[in-house]
């Protein structure tokens, strides 16, 4: 366990360090200098270019190469100092960071606990009543509903309940009533991903035998259901809510920029559109890290959950992996006597969906 | 890519499929067909999109006004006035000619990115799989970080780069989303190759790159088309995001999500400027998904197939 975590660990320190220097290398590309930037990026902006200047001439030197400037970033992101912005020069990058991520998270846990109170019951609903209308009509719905960026949910519901019925506000940041908008609407899509991961979970779990010696043995339906099926069928969920969760915490770029919440979005759009270097290395850095921790953590809570998930399984070059008797469900559709091969090629695509902003 | 198509539809069984609307064609593609056409929802909506695609092309004939024509005195004219029939926007642009020109904004690069994307992820996946080793594990590794980026940041990042030009937009977007597609064709490949009648093909002397684009490709054309069938949305969706951004193709070229962000500081008095881009952009994301469905279902490739 412990030599499985000093692994994981390894490779998030690589991934992280992969991705500031893709980052770092692609902003090279830009025209201009650390310090060329810093001055057009203040004084366009109307900052004060006098104190930001000397300080961020200090700290990066306008003839140092670009690998000494990668370095001087890095040391400064590790030890928690990475200096001030070129957009706001009176405050540190950390500062700013760490100022974003409680709006961000205040969006991400209420529409992650929303998700889960709602998605669940529809698949397990949508399972029960398999081939019935219930069932065609909520997967039909659930697809359409996933196709549409969260983005246009928003729209939508700032048309009813801002333009409509004037009682939610239209944009800002001052309230609770400020965040039910953008919470409702980040929280469709995975409402629908998730019932319909519930749906096959569930019937998944239906076809296994254990459910019909719990009805020999005299259980009712709704026992069986509760206690035995929707049990077993829940633990695959935590490799799809951790990763769900670590989308709306980090990926609410497009709703934070319309709607005009100081998100962590924001703060990175904004750093992208100002070419603000040091904000930029250090947003993106803070979302891989949050990613790549939440994946961690999921990977870590599956296989506590569930014994049967190896260690060595689980940490390929992937974030989560669904649990194998998931993937072969095809092979016990009714119908088929035979039960086919299940693909274990290096190459079973087990890729996950992936939830839109 | 058709030239590939083609190659698979071993010589006229495509036709005799198409034509005779029975599942008994030899070819991957004209079984798939046979069996799409019968899901109505999915042909309409193919319907739906062939429309819209003429529409854009013949956008300067069927709009009324151009785009980019500015009339100050005739601002926030109200949906069917007088010769505006979806009004016009804060600087008295005709809606109507701006939401068919940005159809093709939408469409050009929705459908640009994706074929990019779906171009380099052949390439990678059909090498990765075929020589795997470095080229494998590379894929993989590059895959891990490409995830450790939230989705379309990495887009993001790329236009900051490259400026905002059309072409910028559709080389930012397919960079960010190719990674998914090459997995998934590696994956198809790896699977294919397993099969017996590739053995058989190998054993009579078959080279290995003959085998790939010959047999190997045309059997792996329906997860192909079901993930191009929702990568195009994505395409969209990660372009109008980009627009709402402000990182969009430049005005006064109109986008929806220009149209959409612009629109958005009038909402209160002015709701229709984000009706109109707001239906068409829904509809044609609803459309391209029941396509996709109805391809997933007509090549019954699994949900997992799905990139």
């Amino acid at each position: 366990m412990i030599g499985y975590l000093a692994r994981r660990l390894v490779r998030l320190i690589l991934s992280l360090v992969a991705v500031s220097l893709i980052t770092f290398g692609l902003l090279q590309l830009v025209p201009g200098s650390f310090a060329d930037l810093a001055d057009s990026g203040t004084s366009d902006l109307g900052g004060d270019s006098a104190t930001s200047g000397s300080e961020l001439a200090q700290r990066y030197g306008a003839d140092v190469p670009a690998w000494e400037q990668y370095l001087t970033f890095m040391r400064g992101a590790v030890t928690l100092d990475m200096g001030p912005s070129y957009r706001y020069p009176q405050a540190t990058v950390e500062d700013l960071i760490f100022d974003a991520f409680p709006v961000s998270l205040s969006l991400a846990v209420p529409a992650t606990l929303l998700t889960l109170l709602i998605a669940i019951p529809i698949g397990v609903l949508a399972a029960v009543k398999k081939d019935k209308l219930a069932d065609y009509g909520s997967i039909f719905t659930l697809t359409s509903l996933q196709a549409l960026p969260g983005y246009l949910f928003a729209l939508l519901l700032v048309l009813i309940f801002s333009v409509g019925l004037g009682v939610l506000p239209v944009r800002g940041w001052s309230g609770p009533e400020y965040m039910i908008i953008p919470v409702v609407a980040l929280a469709i899509q995975p409402i629908a991903m998730l019932a319909r991961y519930v749906r096959t979970s569930m019937l998944e779990e239906l076809r296994e035998e254990y459910v019909i010696a719990a009805h020999a043995k005299g259980g009712q339906r709704r026992t069986v259901l509760g206690r035995h099926v929707l049990r077993n069928s829940m633990i695959p969920l935590v490799t799809i809510v951790g990763p769900i969760f670590a989308q709306l915490a980090t990926g609410t770029v497009f709703i934070e920029a319309l709607l005009g919440i100081p998100g962590l979005g924001r703060l990175f759009t904004t750093a992208a559109r100002t070419r603000d270097m040091p904000l930029l290395m250090g947003t993106t850095l803070f979302f891989a890290l949050v990613f790549l921790l939440i994946n961690l953590i999921v990977d870590l809570t599956y296989s506590l959950l569930d014994p049967r998930i190896r260690h060595e399984q689980s940490s390929s070059w992937r974030r989560t992996r669904r649990p194998l008797r998931l993937r072969a469900s095809k092979s016990r559709e009714p119908g088929t006597d035979r039960p086919a091969a299940p693909d274990r090629s290096p190459g079973a695509s087990d890729t996950m969906e992936v939830v839109r902003p | 890519m058709s030239e590939l198509m083609h190659n698979a539809s071993t010589g006229d069984a495509l036709g005799s499929a198409l034509a005779s609307g029975t599942s008994g064609g030899q070819s991957e593609l004209g079984r798939g067909w046979a069996r799409f056409k019968h899901n109505k929802l999915a042909l309409g909506s193919l319907v739906f999109i062939g429309l819209l695609i003429v529409v854009a092309l013949a956008a300067p004939i069927l709009a009324p006004y151009s785009y980019a024509e500015q009339d100050l005195t005739n601002r926030f004219q109200p949906l069917f006035s007088d010769g505006h029939l979806l009004g016009t926007d804060e600087l008295g642009r005709d809606v109507f000619s701006r939401l068919i020109y940005s159809l093709r904004t939408a469409l050009m690069i929705g459908f640009a990115a994706e074929l990019l994307a779906l171009a380099i992820a052949l390439v990678i996946g059909m090498w990765a799989a075929y020589r795997g080793g470095r080229v494998e594990q590379w894929l993989m590794a590059f895959t891990d970080v490409m995830y450790a980026f939230p989705t379309y940041l990495f887009a993001v990042l790329l236009v900051v780069i490259m400026g905002r030009s059309p072409l910028a937009i559709v080389v930012a977007i397919a960079t960010a989303t190719f990674v998914n597609q090459a997995r998934l064709v590696r994956a198809q490949v790896l699977k294919i190759k397993t099969f017996e009648f590739i053995e058989a093909s190998r054993s009579i002397g078959t080279g290995g790159v003959a085998i790939t684009i010959r047999h190997i490709l045309p059997n792996a054309v329906g997860p192909l088309l079901v993930a191009t069938s929702f990568g195009i949305p994505n395409a969209i969706i990660a372009e109008s995001g980009l627009a709402i951004l402000g990182l969009g193709v430049a005005p006064p070229t109109p986008s929806w999500g220009g149209m959409i962000v612009d629109g958005y500081g009038y909402v209160l008095g002015n709701p229709q400027l984000i009706v109109a881009p707001l239906v068409l952009f829904g509809l044609t994301m609803l459309a391209f998904t029941w396509i996709g469905d109805g391809l997933r279902d007509a090549f019954d490739t699994s949900e997992e197939d799905r990139a």
